[in-house]
């Protein structure tokens, strides 16, 4: 999996004008997360991402430190820790971290920071991220509108902000493109990390009908524990954030994507070694290889032939940039 | 619509109190003991990662049935072990109890993490504890699958109202609970051990704890993550004045939290229009409002509530 994960890192770095070149010397690079590095969602991702960064580049090249469980009022002390002991580049991987990040960058220039998800553009040495997450929610939509049975979906959302707001729509579309009568019940916890919520809401939607869920961020594992915990066994999920085909509850996944921050990661390096240290936006979306996105092949025949081809039509019209989506459009 | 939308509500709420439940009824002890523990949060944390921890590792062979009771016992027993530390604290050395509480929580939640990132790793879910419908009971309809088609901690919990009302009101020892915490210079005076009750009170009520937060693992969530319960204790803690002290109150508090918590997943799911940042705070919010709106004469806790024995100290 990793492999292939940083042959699209490269691509990704081309896209963007940069080549995938291990920096001339050492680069140090910090994480800031606000749960922990092994949550199987949105903290392990970018955990991941820089992992296998430094595997590539090898630990000469990259050196990696993290802080995990860091409320954005302990986030502050950490940053500037890392900052005074020189790290290059300190990712605080949350829009919670803005803030923070927007008040501290000023007083260490040389540092590159890096927040997200967010579209804004920061200060000189502050760079963003973000997802356009609508298109993996689309697809995953896709399956579920070709799939439910009782023509009710659930989507188990943390907050209505960020890439799950942009996810969410963009699963409402994409099922509602497909199967004009199927409901979408979409439904949030507000909270990232309260995964019983996430089961308790699961629960609800399923007692409502739904056969179908998926949710996003770290929480959605409650989610999907209660899918895969439930006794009807045609109840199905498709996963977000981080890929869970290769979790214990993977029998009742049908498909999903993740973010390919590798090339994010790889990006920040190259643009400090060209001299940005930050005032732009990255977004991940499938044309520049930014998402992962994955069939389960162990579900049998509930993933039809028709289901793979509207799916992989729409994927190849998003990175083609023929299918464009107005999720802010939708409305709950 | 209504009618399955009512049937959902109450059949989800239900079990959706019983981690609430079973903590705050141990909660109610310490504090009729004239203990408030804090640190409730921390106990769960530990209840729900070392319950879940036998599941986790019996979850083959031929011990895996015995793994959810096995789980249970052991986060009770850790429970008895974390009262019985915090009634160190603050019985014996006369700590303050609220800062000693927090202490316990911030212990319980990070000791919690920790066993689970080097035992286990990464978030993990387990076989948990499956629905035990009562036979013929769980027919009835409409209430049948309400009150008597889930898991057997379910029926336990709700029992141990009853019982707990039993134990507080109608033996020597729940006397001397409420003696401990009410008047301990007259228990005192009358030969009775106030520190021993306390002790007994808070191990009591640790064990609970401990059950609560392995009924979140292996029971609702039916997984492990670093801070599983969430915050779940402290609202344990503030049932307990909901509840006025007494195991109904209590039991009224948690349904009506779950409840709540439950009206307002299915608010959501059915679509009315209602913005969700209101319906996530509908349980707190709540609360809050019947706690403000009770009549104050009616709040009155045990009198010495939160105060150390000394006897040689007056009050």
């Amino acid at each position: 999996m990793r492999k292939p994960v940083l042959a699209l890192g490269a691509v990704f770095a081309f896209t963007c004008g940069l080549s995938a070149a291990p920096p001339k010397g050492k680069v140090k690079i910090a994480l800031i997360v606000e749960s922990t590095v092994d949550d199987k969602g949105w903290c392990q991702s970018m955990h991941d991402a820089i992992k296998a960064v430094q595997k590539q580049y090898g630990e000469a090249k990259v050196e990696y430190s993290y802080s995990e469980k860091m409320k954005p009022v302990d986030a502050g002390s950490a940053a500037r820790q890392y900052a005074s002991r020189k790290f290059d580049i300190i990712i605080c991987h949350g829009a919670q971290y803005k803030n923070l990040v927007t008040e501290m960058a000023p007083d260490f220039k040389d540092t590159t920071f890096v927040f997200g998800t967010s579209a804004d553009i920061g200060g000189k040495n502050v760079f963003t991220y973000m997802p356009e997450s609508e298109e993996t929610g689309y697809l995953n939509g896709i399956i579920a509108g070709m799939v439910t049975k009782t023509n009710v979906v659930g989507l188990v959302g943390p907050v209505d902000g960020g890439d799950a707001a942009r996810y969410d729509r963009g699963f409402v579309l994409g099922a509602k493109a497909v199967n004009p009568k199927v409901s979408v019940k979409v439904a949030h916890t507000g909270s990232f990390g309260d995964f019983v919520k996430a089961s308790e809401l699961a629960q609800t939607q399923m007692k409502a009908g739904a056969d179908f869920l998926t949710g996003s961020s770290q929480q959605a594992m409650g989610a999907l524990r209660a899918v895969a915990a439930s006794p009807d066994r045609n109840i199905w999920w498709a996963g977000q954030d981080l890929s869970q085909l290769n979790v214990a509850e993977s029998p009742r996944v049908l498909a999903a994507s993740s973010y390919n921050y590798t090339a994010v990661v790889e990006v920040l390096i190259a643009k400090r070694e060209a001299g940005v240290k930050g005032g732009e936006n990255i977004p991940l979306n499938f044309a520049n290889k930014g998402f992962v996105f994955a069939y389960n092949t162990k579900v049998g025949k509930v993933l039809t032939p028709a289901i793979k081809k509207a799916v992989d039509k729409a994927k190849a019209d998003l990175a083609a940039g023929k299918l464009k989506l107005d999720w802010k459009a939708v409305k709950f | 619509m209504t009618h399955d939308l009512v049937y959902n509500i109450l059949s989800l709420g239900v079990p959706f109190s019983v981690a609430l439940l079973l903590a705050s009824l141990g909660e109610m002890f310490n504090q009729r003991a004239g203990v408030f523990n804090l640190g409730c949060e921390g106990i769960m944390c530990m209840g729900a990662f070392l319950g879940f921890l036998p599941a986790f590792f019996l979850k083959t062979g031929p011990l895996a049935p015995y793994g959810i009771v096995l789980g249970f016992a052991v986060a009770a027993a850790a429970g008895v072990a974390m009262g019985l530390l915090f009634a160190l604290v603050t019985v014996t050395f006369r700590a303050e109890q609220g800062i000693a509480g927090i202490g316990l929580q911030m212990m319980g939640w990070g000791v919690a993490g920790t066993l689970f990132r080097h035992f286990v790793g990464g978030v993990t879910g387990v076989e948990g504890l499956a629905s035990w419908p009562l036979p013929g009971l769980s027919r009835i309809p409409f209430l049948g699958g309400i009150l008597f088609n889930h898991n057997p901690m379910v029926y336990i919990a709700f029992l141990m109202v009853p019982a707990s009302w039993y134990l507080l009101f109608k033996t020597p020892w729940g006397l001397k609970v409420r003696a401990a915490g009410t008047e301990p210079r007259a228990a005192d005076s009358m030969g009775i051990n106030v520190n021993r009750v306390r002790y007994q009170a808070l191990m009591l009520g640790g064990a609970m704890a401990g059950l609560g937060g392995a009924y979140l693992s292996l029971c609702q969530a039916k997984m492990f993550a670093d801070d599983l319960v969430a915050g779940r204790g402290f609202i344990a803690v503030a049932l307990v004045y909901f509840g006025r002290w007494s195991p109904l109150g209590v039991l009224g508090g948690a349904l009506l939290f779950s409840l709540a918590q439950s009206l307002q997943l299915a608010i959501q799911v059915a679509g009315i229009k209602f913005p969700y940042e209101f319906a996530v705070m509908l349980p707190y919010v709540l609360v809050i409002l019947v706690l403000s709106l009770a009549r104050k004469a009616r709040m009155r806790g045990p009198t010495h509530l939160g105060v150390p024995f000394n006897r040689e100290m007056r009050y």
